[in-house]
């Protein structure tokens, strides 16, 4: 530390850091556009410009570092003198038209006119006006207002690892613009509009909405993923009006996912399910609450309670369900002697599930120095996760990645192995014995007849080399034959090599599920044993059948058997919930609801709602409060949410070890992945429609390489169960991997 | 009169390895290899000589090559500055045609002193037969054995390449130059972190302009001392002047620092046939414009063009006569800089447009009475304030301008044309 | 897009700088591109010597809207590159070029009719020495008088 005069007092300053983060850090004012805390220093702008004694020329502030004894003027007249004439250089070319400016009362450049600007114009020459393009349907331009700042660029190329806009053109031609007009893809774009000082880039579904000052703004957390981003609700008149990012450092910095800002737009969609329904005689009637409730109560007793078949009971829950809703039902399930509960919908076989835990901070992902992938689109699947390994690598950590196909990473990989599904239990296999026999350990049995591929000493390799290494498993794991056995390996491998384990199989708040206990106890059936067991009664907590469970068609089935009796808890109308349910019960979304989610630490983030819901629809958590009262359980004397939450949050999530010994027996035949497009895996996301108009949102095909696809007897421009056909040849053999938004075609065939 | 960068401009194909080597080129080049001048010694002669850059800012070369981390464990490079595009400057294309061997060999002792096994030339993508002039050069150079890895079994290795640039005036800045040599566009970077520090591809780099380069052979196989004594103080050696515009011969000279401007003029003929002397940019476009009495008591080194309120920059001399509209000059030169700035920073971005539109309005019969006011807060506004000299460079000429011929300024505003007649 | 004959080319400027520095070659890239398509380069040209250079299709953008060398308009076989900087001006740039305009019968920036020949104003090409000067291609020529130009440009075929 060394001390420095600023405006006359003495601050202590480390040398060599730059004099913006000093003053920032004194809450000393400086005007500044292009510089950004989590940015690359541009000094391109020059509004920052300052007096320092000694230094004949103003000096910029961003890119001035500090030296002992410095003495810093920001306002006398010399830097006042600079900034404003910055100032007035930036505003002859800027349209001034604020009062039609989507950013007008958030504007930086609006803000520092007031202190610098001089109110006469001395530029009577014509304006610059540039022209537009259509940039996708998240971000809407108005490039005439921008002020070239590279904020924007420099967001692209350093966060979010693409360069996808840039400044073309030079002097005044200088031009911020994306090249050829795909549109923007990225899947954290939308964080350009946060970091646009000026309204060149601003919200598009927001566009002409209102103004910052009119709105109010609840601190929340976003539910799409396991980071659990903070996020600003903006809210006007009971409506959710916009999305903006939260800082915390611990959880995700200052950016959020495109998904966590634009999904809230699903909340106003016409399909959301507004009155309590029941089902008289085959048809639908709306019903005032305390008559569905009823409805609801007499049909539980009806199927099971009367005949004390509480076992006949079953209740499921989506993932996007909350802390204390998951808490709740299970609570109940539990109560009535039930322990049929499950929230894994979509696993194909619960003999063979993933018991992983994840045991790193997402802070902690920054520091690694190595990182092995096994089944995942880890930028489409978890954005902000991927974006501290993105810095871990920037920092020089090594990536090795275990996948079916070759995957658009936004950092270098050190080697992407192409590897059958069926095959990754063999191969992590190889890297274990590999990693044993370097470590001079003993082999055990069950590796006795392995092989150690190229592939697999090379990935031993990196792991034994490295200090500070993690392993991801990804989403695709779901699919894969020998889930459990992958799950133990790396288990192993991660003990013997000291890594941490970052597990990412399931996504939304299903972490929440795990500490409530959502899962089936003793004696209880998991949920594809409840649907093979034809039970009498189901609650079901926010399901979406097509798009949920892992085969949709068996599912949808054995709801509809006639002699069951289903309780939906939904948000979203849906076809199949109405065929197969005998009450619809409307509930709060996202946002409408006071409730918490639980990211991949196991961090409990605690919010409350910033609207409430529309119509008649009520919260989950106490639409199952009063069914609890009703069924005349004790323990549910609630009066408010926070309660449920401490209730559950203090609970240590355990995670059920899967004593199953490791399978390597290679599964033949046709594998097939199937992973939901990123804005398909909750039913707030599917009905938000710009996502849905994006790249991503539209992500929908089998990818297969030729030898598969002549096997299949497909080419491209065909149909795979009802999906366009990709031939693609990084994909392994024998594999397709299906990227579509809902599982219905698939079915049984996975 | 062409004693070091010119010395072999008479003789028959001057570009050639041999009348290079005729004339003791590469002979300081030889010592180095034979392991009988250390980087120390050389640093001490450049600096005893004197030699200030030529590329315009006039440093010291020898302060310039002490700053290099010549022993930091990493790849370092020289870069010679052959972008010359400054209006007004064409000595380095010469330098490139008639004595592409001097640029060579003082590049590759750079190289040495500084540690450095690569070099580039940067060329400005317009010198095509420079270029290929230095290609031959250097494939000279490579088979006689002068440049590569443990060059004769020495341990000095040195690899040379040129590279082209491809229209902007900017490159010539030397971080702009090196970003285009990264294959980006020539955007300039802000200092500090200076290049001897982190430069090329991130590594320790130094610049230096091709006539400062084509000087050190001679400097250092005649000495630092003989040089310094052609010149006067403050101003080592000799210069190259473009003397250009309304002279009868406009040439390149090769003169000794401090000759007084009159008799540069008298080499280039003089002004022509009935005209008189009116005005004087003494080191480029972008160095303050002299009135002919400031001129004619001038001497030609860096202290002497300053006392005159002007500077050396890159010793291009512009002429003008009385039959020159200073307005038009003025607003020509405007343009100039708002045609080539990069466009980064605000006030050069915006600022040399604006600039440019009120000249053209005045030009146009357009001009308000206080458009001389608004030129000199406009270019004041800029001066100082931007990421590279460029913004300097364009603001300097408006106050020179208006402060030596303010009347014919006003005069245009008022009557809508120009004090001169028949002006061309 | 790319002819082997130029990717040959755009190899030999690529082996001048480090490895994994391939995009310092851009420029001369997109000049030998240019060359081979009809002195113009088009966003899917540009996008090519991206992917052969491996950046980023944007970055090659940058670069190819920044230099003046590069056409992005259909120009002449020759474009006739006029100083009107300072120097020149001072020797008569101005006449002259109205001059060359006015044999061609085509204003700066048009290309004639039978699409050999465009003129384009430049700034300083460093040969103030030769004032007035133009460059056709690679070559310059100086001190320029009214038949001196018409010489030339009877000589372009
Ligand atoms: C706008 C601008 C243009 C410049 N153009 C050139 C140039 O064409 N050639 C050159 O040698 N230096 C040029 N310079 C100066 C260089 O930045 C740098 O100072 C010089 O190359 C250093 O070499 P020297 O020390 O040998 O002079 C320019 C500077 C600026 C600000
Ligand atoms: S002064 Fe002009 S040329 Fe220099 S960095 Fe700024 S905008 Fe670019
Ligand atoms: S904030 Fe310092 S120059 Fe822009």
């Amino acid at each position: 530390m060394v001390e420095i005069e600023i405006d006359g007092n003495i601050v202590k300053a480390n040398p060599g850091e730059m004099l913006i983060a000093v003053t920032d850090r004194e809450s000393i004012s400086v005007p500044r556009f292009c510089y950004h805390k989590k940015l690359s220093i541009a000094a391109n702008c020059r509004m920052c410009l300052v007096d320092v004694e000694g230094a004949p020329k103003a000096q910029p502030a961003c890119s001035t570092p500090i030296a002992e004894g410095m003495k810093i003027h920001t306002r006398n007249e010399k830097a006042k003198a600079s900034q404003k004439a910055v100032m007035e250089f930036l505003l002859i070319n800027h349209p001034l038209d604020c009062p039609i400016c989507d950013q007008g009362g958030e504007c930086e450049l609006q803000d520092v006119a007031m202190e610098y600007g001089s109110d006469v114009s001395r530029f009577s020459e014509g304006k610059r006006i540039v022209g537009d393009s259509d940039i996708g349907a998240l971000i809407q331009t108005d490039m005439t207002r921008c002020i070239h700042c590279t904020r924007c660029i420099r967001f692209g190329t350093e966060v979010a690892g693409i360069m996808e806009m840039g400044a073309t053109g030079r002097g005044e031609d200088l031009k911020i613009e994306p090249f050829l007009t795909e549109g923007i893809q990225s899947e954290l774009s939308g964080n350009m509009i946060d970091v646009c000082p000026v309204g060149a880039l601003t919200s598009k579904p927001f566009r002409y909405e209102l103004r910052t000052w009119q709105m109010n703004a609840v601190s929340n957390v976003a539910r799409h993923d396991l980071v659990g981003s903070n996020i600003y609700t903006q809210t006007y008149k009971g409506k959710v009006k916009r999305i903006v990012a939260r800082d915390n450092e611990s959880v995700n910095e200052t950016w959020i996912s495109d998904r966590d800002r634009f999904s809230y737009e699903g909340l106003s969609h016409e399909n959301r399910l507004l009155t309590p329904q029941i089902k008289v005689a085959g048809k639908w009637q709306e019903a005032e609450w305390n008559v569905a409730l009823d409805f609801a109560i007499r049909g539980l007793a009806n199927n099971v309670f009367n005949s004390h078949q509480s076992d006949q009971l079953g209740a499921l829950a989506s993932n996007t369900a909350s802390l204390e809703e998951f808490h709740l039902l299970q609570k109940i399930l539990r109560e009535v002697g039930s322990e049929n509960i499950d929230h894994r919908l979509n696993v194909k076989d619960h003999n063979n599930t993933i018991s992983l835990e994840s045991n790193i901070k997402l802070s902690g992902l920054e520091g690694i120095d190595h990182a092995l992938i096994i089944g995942s689109n880890l930028r489409l699947e978890q954005p902000m996760i991927n974006h501290r390994l993105r810095k871990a690598t920037l920092a020089g950590a090594t990536v090795d990645v275990v996948n079916v196909m070759a995957f658009d990473f936004n950092y270098r990989l050190n080697s992407e192995n192409i590897v059958a599904p069926n095959q990754t239990a063999a191969t992590l296999a190889g890297v274990l014995k590999s990693i044993l026999q370097s470590n001079h350990k003993e082999i055990p049995d069950y590796l006795n007849e392995v092989e150690i591929s190229d592939t697999a000493a090379q990935l031993a390799d990196q792991l034994l080399q490295s200090e500070n290494s993690v392993i991801v498993l990804g989403e695709h794991l779901i699919n894969n034959p020998q889930a459990s056995s992958v799950a133990n390996l790396v288990s192993e491998i991660a003990n013997q090599t000291n890594s941490t384990t970052l597990n990412v199989t399931a996504t939304g708040n299903s972490m929440a599920a795990n500490l409530a206990g959502f899962v089936p106890g003793k004696g209880g059936l998991d949920v594809n044993a409840m649907l093979d067991a034809d039970l009498k009664a189901y609650i079901l907590l926010d399901v979406y059948p097509h798009y949920d469970f892992h085969n949709s068609i068996k599912a949808i089935d054995a709801l509809n058997s006639n002699d069951t009796f289903v309780i939906s808890l939904n948000s979203f109308k849906d076809e199949a919930v109405s065929e197969y349910s005998d009450v619809m019960l409307p509930i709060a979304s996202f946002y409408e609801t006071p409730s918490s989610h639980v990211n991949v630490e196991g961090a409990v983030q605690s919010y409350s709602a910033a609207v409430s819901a529309p119509s008649d629809a009520k919260p989950a958590w106490k639409v199952l409060k009063v069914l609890a009262d009703l069924l005349e359980l004790p323990g549910f004397h609630y009066s408010n949410c926070a309660q449920v939450t401490s209730e559950v949050s203090h609970q240590r999530q355990k995670q059920r070890v899967n004593e199953e010994s490791v399978d390597l027996t290679v599964k033949r035949g046709i594998n097939v992945i199937w992973q939901k497009s990123p804005y398909a895996i909750d039913a707030l996301l599917r009905h938000s429609a710009s996502l849905q108009d994006t790249k991503i949102g539209q992500l929908n095909n089998a990818s297969m390489n030729k030898a598969t696809a002549k096997k299949l007897e497909l080419e491209k421009g065909d149909e795979y169960l009802g999906i366009p056909v990709i031939v693609n040849d990084t994909v392994a053999n024998n594999c397709v991997f299906v990227n579509a938004n809902h599982s219905t075609q698939i079915g049984g065939h996975l | 009169m062409n004693e070091v960068c010119f010395k072999n401009l008479d003789q028959e194909n001057p570009w050639s390895l041999a009348t290079y080597e005729a004339n003791g080129g590469y002979s300081v080049w030889k010592k180095i290899l034979k392991g009988e001048f250390t980087p120390e010694q050389i640093i001490a002669e450049l600096k005893t000589s004197g030699l200030r850059g030529r590329g315009g800012a006039g440093f010291p070369t020898g302060l310039k090559w002490s700053f290099m981390p010549r022993n930091a464990d990493m790849q370092k490079y020289v870069v010679c500055n052959s972008d010359e595009g400054e209006p007004g400057t064409c000595k380095d294309r010469d330098i490139l045609r008639y004595n592409p061997h001097s640029v060579i060999e003082g590049m590759a002792i750079g190289g040495f002193v500084m540690n450095a096994t690569v070099g580039y030339n940067y060329i400005r993508g317009e010198f095509m037969e420079p270029f290929y002039r230095f290609e031959d050069a250097l494939k000279e150079a490579y088979d006689a054995g002068l440049l590569g890895e443990n060059i004769d079994g020495s341990s000095v290795s040195f690899d040379l390449y040129s590279h082209l640039g491809a229209g902007a005036y900017i490159c010539g800045e030397e971080t702009a130059l090196l970003e285009s040599l990264e294959g980006k566009k020539g955007q300039p970077r802000f200092k500090p972190p200076f290049p001897a520090n982190i430069g090329l591809y991130g590594k320790p780099t130094t610049i230096n302009n091709t006539e400062s380069f084509a000087s050190v052979p001679d400097i250092l196989a005649q000495g630092g001392q003989w040089f310094a004594d052609i010149g006067v103080e403050n101003s080592g050696g000799c210069k190259l002047f473009s003397v250009t515009g309304h002279v009868n011969q406009p040439a390149n000279f090769e003169v000794p620092m401090g000759i007084p401007f009159k008799d540069l003029l008298e080499m280039a003929g003089g002004i022509r046939e009935g005209r008189k002397l009116k005005a004087v940019i003494p080191g480029g476009s972008s160095t303050p414009v002299l009135t002919a009495e400031a001129a004619m008591a001038m001497t030609m080194d860096y202290d002497g063009i300053e006392k005159a309120g002007s500077m050396l920059g890159a010793g291009s001399v512009i002429i003008m006569d009385d039959s020159t509209c200073m307005v038009a000059a003025l607003t020509r030169l405007a343009h100039f800089y708002y045609d080539e700035s990069c466009g980064q920073c605000t006030p050069c971005r915006e600022g040399t447009g604006w600039l440019y539109r009120v000249l053209k309005r005045i030009m146009d019969g357009n001009g308000k009475a206080n458009d001389i006011d608004l030129l000199l807060g406009v270019q004041d506004n800029i001066l100082g304030n931007t990421i590279c000299a460029l913004g300097d460079a364009a603001a300097m000429p408006v106050e020179s301008f208006l402060r030596n011929f303010r009347e014919e300024f006003e005069y245009y505003i008022e009557h809508g044309k120009s004090m001169v007649e028949n002006n061309g | 897009m790319i002819s082997d004959q130029a990717k040959k080319q755009i190899e030999a400027w690529v082996a001048k700088y480090p490895k994994g520095q391939q995009s310092s070659a851009v420029m001369e890239a997109l000049k030998i591109v240019q060359a081979e398509n009809d002195n113009m380069l088009t966003s899917e040209t540009i996008q090519a010597v991206a992917d052969y250079l491996d950046m980023p299709g944007i970055a090659a953008d940058e670069v190819a809207t920044f230099y003046e060398n590069y056409n992005h308009k259909p120009v002449g076989k020759y474009t006739i590159r006029f100083c009107h900087n300072i120097s020149c001006m001072l020797n008569g740039a101005d006449d002259l070029i109205v001059h060359l305009e006015n044999k061609l019968g085509v204003k700066t920036g048009e290309v004639t009719p039978n699409g050999l020949i465009n003129v384009k104003k430049v700034e300083c090409l460093g040969a103030c020495v030769g004032a007035p000067m133009f460059q056709i291609g690679d070559q310059y020529y100086e001190n320029l008088t009214a038949d001196k130009i018409d010489e030339i440009v009877d000589g372009l075929q």
